[in-house]
């Protein structure tokens, strides 16, 4: 086939050549090692190269964004710990990141891409979150929120605008309880817990907390204050550990909700009420805790509530 | 296609411009309140996530995720694979984070970078070319339906860059998009296409200087 274009008459090319190719991932392997090797000789080589992958994230914000499965982020930040970082721009270690080899001055030490830093080569089956329920929900197509997700094909616009409404706060809660969860994790192991209220409470949820399988998470509540939210698969039981909540008079109350997504209705069972003494509380949720099942709180008038009446002040995720 | 996009051609937004070699410079660049003060850039974010900032690092993961995991999903189509990838390509961002030179280029593309280069090789290890191109094909510029959640920040990148790729000359868009979202390498694509290695090896230079260009990239 003729073309217009300049024939590629020029192979074997030169590293230079490559350099396009290189930034979209487009050589072989050999070729790949070639092209590092003269990046880390060559600094216009390496400008031309960071110029291409400027060009190339144009290329990926081509791709449509997709919200990964909200379970992702816990289950990365989860990892940190095990996975140390490298020492500064400068320094070559041994834990060059894949297209950080090029990146680094000294780059001819390690073309051995990420498989060499611990976290990457740790076997992929051990990086999926642990309950792999956690992921389930969600797929196939994850979505840009739970209540997307959940919402099942063919609802009406107001059952899903009422779900969405529903989950579109807590969605937002949940972004920041990831982290949080590693902030508190270690103190929570520890279980200090110290407070004027609930002390029966508090040493049934130091027990759910001292269990093996306890998981925990801390995010802040929409309104102010903090909720922790421990739970045990093995024990079955949840429990929450509030902080600095508002008041919210004689009149209503706080109510807490095991919240099964899996079908296509959201299914909300009631777990309790409780009253925090001066903004702190220790509840175990009633009824039995199932990985999976979202927690949540909302505000509900007084005595409680047989459904949810208002948007969540906190929800987690398990 | 072509022509209602011209607009935009004209005059490439500066969005991703790249930051001023010049550390004086940089200040000043710094110093202007581009977004509020409380709302950090994501190359802040990434600096200070390379500075073992945890927290940082979780609103980097949330300004950027679906953006991340969107690529991510363009190549390894498994949804199960593509949440690995993503996953392996954060802690790869945690770990080498130290390393970014945000005069250098912008932190996304940094991020952009990782993530291709994990998802082409996840599809290499997986898929045999011809599965690869198969997937590529037609639907090179579709959309995937299975989307999305977009800031307004991410929808205005998202068309640009759509408008820059349509802006190639259609040989170009072929042999880029078969590399780029197909996991292809120069060599598989002369051989899908039935053109010699060094046509295919001009189309891609040429079209990514082309991008670079429609793109406001300044090499």
């Amino acid at each position: 086939m003729t073309e217009p274009e300049l024939p590629g008459r020029r192979d074997p090319v030169g590293p230079d050549e490559l350099l396009a190719a290189y930034a979209l991932d487009a050589v072989s392997d050999e070729e790949r090692e070639v092209v590092e090797r003269h990046l880390a000789a060559s600094p216009e080589a390496r400008a031309e190269v960071d110029a291409y992958r400027e060009a190339a994230a144009g290329l990926a914000d081509e791709a449509a964004p997709v919200a990964p499965p909200t379970s992702l982020k816990a289950s990365i930040l989860a990892r940190l710990d095990d996975a140390p970082q490298v020492a500064g721009p400068r320094v070559g270690g041994p834990q060059v990141g894949a297209a950080g080899a090029d990146r680094d001055d000294v780059a001819s030490a390690d073309a051995a891409p990420a498989e060499s830093a611990p976290a990457a080569s740790a076997p992929v089956e051990s990086l999926l979150p642990q309950p792999a329920t956690s992921l389930a929900p969600v797929a196939p197509a994850p979505a840009a929120t739970p209540a997307e997700a959940m919402a099942p094909v063919g609802a009406g616009p107001a059952e899903r605008a009422a779900r969405r409404r529903w989950f579109q706060r807590p969605g937002a809660i949940l972004a920041s309880a990831a982290a949080a969860v590693l902030l508190i994790a270690g103190a929570v192991v520890g279980l200090n817990w110290t407070g004027p209220a609930g002390w029966g409470a508090q040493r049934q949820v130091e027990t759910i907390a001292a269990a093996d399988d306890a998981q925990t998470t801390t995010v802040e509540a929409a309104g102010g204050g903090e909720v922790t939210l421990v739970w045990s698969e093995q024990l079955g039981r949840s429990a929450i550990r509030a902080e600095r909540l508002p008041e919210v008079g004689d009149d209503r109350t706080y109510e807490l909700w095991y919240i099964d997504a899996s079908g296509e209705e959201l299914d909300a069972t009631p777990a309790g009420l409780f009253d925090p003494d001066g903004g702190a509380a220790y509840v175990v949720l009633e009824g039995e805790f199932e990985p999976g099942l979202l927690v949540g709180i909302t505000v509900e008038p007084a005595g409680g509530s047989e459904a949810p009446t208002s948007d969540p002040i906190v929800a987690f995720e398990t | 296609m072509t022509v209602a996009l011209a607009p935009a051609l004209v005059a490439p937004l500066p969005v991703r411009r790249r930051a001023a070699r010049s550390a004086m410079l940089e200040r000043v660049v710094d110093a202007q309140p581009e977004v509020a003060a409380s709302d950090p850039t994501v190359d802040d974010l990434l600096v200070a996530t390379g500075a073992g900032d945890r927290a940082a690092f979780g609103a980097l993961y949330d300004r950027t995720s679906a953006r991340v995991f969107g690529l991510v999903r363009r190549l390894v189509v498994d949804p199960a694979q593509a949440e690995e990838v993503t996953q392996d390509v954060y802690l790869e961002i945690w770990q080498t984070a130290p390393r970014f030179d945000r005069d250098r280029g912008s932190a996304i593309s940094w991020m952009f970078t990782l993530a291709h280069r994990r998802a082409v090789d996840r599809v290499r290890s997986a898929q045999s070319a011809r599965d690869r191109d198969l997937r590529v094909g037609a639907r090179d510029l579709d959309v995937p339906v299975d989307t999305v959640a977009e800031s307004a920040e991410v929808r205005i990148e998202h068309e640009r860059a759509r408008e820059a790729l349509a802006a190639l000359s259609d040989l170009q868009r072929e042999c880029v998009a078969l590399a780029y979202y197909g996991g292809l390498t120069q060599s598989e694509i002369a051989e899908r296409l039935g053109v010699p290695l060094g046509t295919v090896k001009t189309r891609l230079r040429d079209g990514m200087i082309r991008l670079r260009r429609l793109l406001g990239v300044t090499a």
